[in-house]
C-alpha cells in the first residue's frame, strides 16, 4: 500500500513530527511505501536547515534526511505555508529579496497541488497534527 | 487528473485563532483546482467560519472570501454538522454563502465513513 | 470503516469528545500522544463498546498504565490498523 503522511507539527514544538517519523519507519518496515510526506502549516519548519536542538536531544531534521536517503522519500514543503513562516530555498529567498535561503537538503518546495495529487494516488492519507 | 478517490475536507476550527482554518480552505481550493474536488464538512468550531465576519478590526483578511470562492471551483454544496450549529446557538438563517448550497449533516459518523480519504483542518 | 486517531488530552480540549460525536458503528479509535491520558480513569466509560487502541510507547513514555479494556499496540500494529480501515481521520486540537 502507498501512504501519504501530512505533517502539521513543527519539530521540537508539538509531538506530531516525531510521531510521524516513528509511523513512517513502521510503514516502511512493514513493506509498504510512502508516496509523499507533505509538510503543511507549522510542519514546514521541519525543512529548516537552521533548527539546532541541544546535543542530548534527538535531531528530527537528520532523521528525516536519513530516512530520505535510505528510502528515497519525497519530502515536500508547501510553498505557501513555508513562505509565511520563513522557510525558503535560495532561489525563493532571492526572488523575495530575503537575506538567505534556509531550506534543508532533502526537502522540496511545491504547491498544494502536490497534496491533491497525493490524495488522488495514495491508498491512505494519515494526518499528524500540531 | 482523473478523480479516483472520494475526498472529504473536514474543517473543525474557528476562523482567526489559528491559521489552520485559512490553510484548510486554501488546500480545499487547491484540490478542487486540480480536479480532485473534495466535499467539505464544517463541524465543531469549523461552523464558525460560516458566520459573517469583519476582521478588518484585527488587520486580517476575511476568510469568507475563500469560502465564497469554493462554488467557483466546483464545491457547490457545503456540508454543515447540525449538532455543531445547535451547540453554538447558530441557526441556518444566520448563514449565507453566496453561490453555495448548505446541506445539514445529522449523523457525521456514517457520512465521514463513506469517503476514501479525509483531510482534517 | 473509519480509523479515528486522537492525539489531544481529553482534559485539555474537545478532540476526543468531537471524535466520539462523529463515531459510526464499526469504527475504531486509536489514542496517541497526549490522548493516551484517556486510556485510564473515568474517560474509559465513554469508550465502552467501541474498538479502542492505545499506542503503548506513548503511554509508557508518560507513565500511564493502559486499562485492560483497551488494546495496547505498537507502531507496526498501527500501520496494519491503517491498512484495515478507511478513511483515516485525525483529531488533534
Amino acid at each position: 500500500m502507498q501512504f501519504t503522511l501530512v505533517v502539521y507539527g513543527a519539530p521540537h514544538a508539538s509531538e506530531g513530527a516525531n510521531t510521524a517519523l516513528r509511523f513512517a519507519r513502521a510503514v516502511l518496515a512493514s513493506g509498504h511505501g510512502i508516496y509523499r510526506v507533505f509538510f503543511y502549516g507549522d510542519g514546514v519548519h521541519n525543512g529548516s536547515a537552521l533548527v539546532a536542538p541541544p546535543q542530548d536531544e534527538q535531531d528530527l531534521l537528520s532523521q528525516w534526511q536519513d530516512l530520505k536517503i535510505a528510502h528515497n522519500l519525497d519530502l515536500t514543503l508547501c510553498i505557501a505555508a513555508a513562505q509565511r513562516r520563513g522557510v525558503l530555498n535560495d532561489s525563493e529567498a532571492s526572488r523575495l529579496e530575503k537575506p538567505s535561503g534556509n531550506m534543508a537538503d532533502g526537502f522540496e518546495l511545491a504547491g498544494l497541488g502536490q497534496l491533491a495529487e497525493a490524495a488522488a494516488v495514495s491508498d491512505r492519507i494519515v494526518t499528524f497534527g500540531s | 487528473m482523473a478523480q479516483e478517490k472520494t475526498l472529504l475536507a473536514m474543517c473543525r476550527h474557528a476562523p482567526y485563532g489559528h491559521t489552520i482554518a485559512r490553510e484548510g480552505l486554501e488546500a480545499v481550493l487547491a484540490c478542487a483546482a486540480m480536479d480532485q474536488v473534495p466535499e467539505v464538512l464544517f463541524i465543531n468550531d469549523g461552523v464558525l467560519q460560516l458566520l459573517e465576519q469583519n476582521p478588518k478590526t484585527i488587520g486580517e483578511k476575511n476568510l469568507r472570501r475563500n469560502l465564497q470562492a469554493l462554488p467557483m471551483f466546483g464545491v457547490e454544496t457545503l456540508h454543515v454538522c447540525r449538532r455543531s450549529l445547535e451547540e453554538r446557538g447558530i441557526s441556518l438563517d444566520n448563514i449565507d454563502v453566496p453561490g453555495a448550497a448548505l446541506a445539514l449533516v445529522d449523523n457525521p459518523g456514517p457520512y465521514i465513513a463513506g469517503f476514501d480519504q479525509v483531510l482534517s483542518f | 470503516m473509519t480509523l479515528h486517531i486522537v492525539s489531544q488530552s481529553p482534559f485539555s480540549g474537545s478532540a476526543l469528545k468531537d471524535c466520539l460525536s462523529a463515531f459510526a458503528d464499526g469504527d475504531a479509535l486509536l489514542l496517541i500522544e497526549d490522548a493516551v491520558y484517556a486510556a485510564k480513569g473515568q474517560t474509559i466509560t465513554q469508550l465502552k463498546g467501541k474498538s479502542v487502541y492505545c499506542l503503548e510507547p506513548d503511554a509508557v513514555a508518560r507513565g500511564i498504565s493502559i486499562d485492560p479494556a483497551i488494546e495496547a499496540i505498537d507502531e507496526t500494529r498501527w500501520v496494519s490498523l491503517c491498512t484495515e480501515h478507511n478513511p483515516i481521520v485525525s483529531w488533534f486540537r
